[in-house]
């Protein structure tokens, strides 16, 4: 009788164990969908981010061009490289799988933010445009846009961090491949992608920022 | 010795250089932790503040700092402060933190990505440039700060509702944690001990079942603290940031 007890003891733990793994494999299974949703949304902010700032560009061009004798090659470049940002397309709603593809955006959108900065640096020499309330109000979205930037990217890095880690940890690792889980391409930590770019915008000490 | 000498400067060097101290999320919504403000001014702006909350549920704090411990940019370091302190209530992310270092001379308002819309970077730039600056650079703190608090007020009333409370009002302490595990685990050993009672193995698993209920429980039980009971403080509302806002120096 006592045996019978000890016996069916075992089988309830072993039944219950059992129902806990298969719990444990659900629900990293669910964490994995979950995890790389969360890089995808991410993405999309990164792409939002980008947007707006291409969208400052014509503003911007417009209220600069507007200034006396404004060096063209500039504003050349500036428009060349924000057409160029527009030719990579890349899906807004998922993250790209494929690291030349992202490395490709991240050289298109480097092309701009050198663009754009050193168009402030060039500003240095019209003092008029600098103070006028509209290159301020412009400097600032731009200013703030770049923060952004840099946010949403390190968030990026971040959440394709905590996917990288779990696609490649017990137990997804045994089946991760299988279900389509693959490891996600990061931005690279260059180009200011760890700190912004501050020295750019740095009106007072334009030193600091020719030299970048 | 000389070159583990050698080693260990490179490594508290280093470590000195990467130092960077994120401060704990403030218990007020003025806090003037590098006392530049007249006490008077100091609680008169954290009622404004802490009645706006009630009014409008957005968070709005100020934080004075003797100097900013890090080595990165400001605009970097105090979005990752903005967002460890919460302000601003969760889903609505409506909250703005003002950060100013004396000793470096500059601040930042950092807007929280609900209030972005009310709160543009030129606007903030604005708020900063005409209404604090100028009263800093003549040394008037109350001033610049009391200007700068109204302006931000301005700006976002009417965008969200209040409750007519604060969070700090409504924090209850409570312990959370996900329990499933926890719970299924010692629902097993519950069950193996009633089963195996008697036929002498009880020792065993009496001791494994205390390992399994500390592993249970462990990880719960942590709750922020704030402290403060009925009423009266900051306490963070669960809200996020994105880089908006803008900053200046004096």
């Amino acid at each position: 009788m006592k045996k019978l007890a000890i016996i069916l003891g075992v089988l309830v733990a072993l039944g219950l164990l059992i129902l806990i793994l298969i719990a444990v494999a659900g629900g990293s299974y669910n964490r994995l969908v979950k995890l790389s949703q969360a890089v995808d949304s991410q993405w999309a902010q990164v792409q939002n981010v980008y947007q707006r700032r291409a969208d400052l560009v014509p503003n911007l061009v417009a209220t600069v061009s507007g200034a006396a004798n404004f060096e063209k090659s500039t504003l050349t470049e500036i428009t060349a490289a924000r057409a160029s940002v527009g030719q990579v397309k890349i899906d807004p709603n998922t993250a790209p799988s494929d690291p030349a593809k992202l490395a490709a955006f991240e050289q298109a959108q480097g092309q701009l933010s050198s663009a754009l900065s050193r168009l402030l640096v060039v500003v240095e020499r019209y003092p008029d445009l600098k103070a006028t309330e509209n290159f301020r109000d412009l400097q600032a979205q731009l200013e703030g846009t770049e923060n952004r930037i840099s946010v949403e990217r390190r968030d990026f890095n971040q959440a394709v961090q905590n996917y990288n880690t779990a696609i490649k940890s017990f137990p997804a690792m045994f089946y991760a491949g299988a279900f389509g889980f693959h490891e996600k391409p990061y931005f690279a930590a260059t180009a200011g992608a760890e700190t912004p770019p501050k020295v750019q915008f740095d009106f007072n000490n334009p030193a600091a920022a020719t030299n970048h | 010795m000389r070159r583990l000498c050698a080693i260990l400067v490179l490594l508290f060097g280093f470590r000195l250089f990467a130092a960077e101290v994120i401060p704990p999320p403030p218990t007020a919504y003025f806090n003037d932790y590098a006392h530049v403000v007249s006490a008077g001014t100091a609680a008169q702006l954290n009622q404004t503040l802490e009645d706006f909350e009630r009014q409008s549920s957005d968070q709005i704090v100020v934080a004075v700092f003797p100097k900013m411990q890090s080595d990165s940019s400001i605009e970097d370091y105090t979005v990752r402060v903005a967002r460890s302190w919460q302000a601003g209530q969760k889903g609505k992310n409506n909250g703005a933190v003002l950060f100013v270092f004396k000793q470096e001379h500059k601040m930042f308002l950092q807007v929280g990505y609900g209030l972005e819309g009310v709160l543009p970077d030129a606007l903030c730039k604005r708020i900063i440039d005409e209404q604090i600056t100028p009263r800093f650079k003549a040394g008037d703190y109350d001033g610049g700060l009391t200007a700068g608090v109204q302006a931000v007020i301005a700006a976002t009333k009417g965008e969200y509702k209040g409750t007519g409370g604060t969070v700090a009002d409504n924090r209850t302490p409570h312990g959370s944690s996900s329990p499933f595990l926890g719970f299924g685990f010692i629902v097993l050993i519950v069950i193996i001990i009633f089963f195996a009672r008697g036929s002498g193995m009880f020792l065993p698993w009496l001791l494994l079942s205390s390992n399994g209920s500390s592993r249970g429980w462990g990880g719960g039980g942590f709750s922020s603290g704030g402290g403060f009971s009925g009423g009266g403080g900051f306490s963070g509302g669960g809200g996020s940031f994105g880089g908006g806002g803008a900053g200046g120096s004096w």
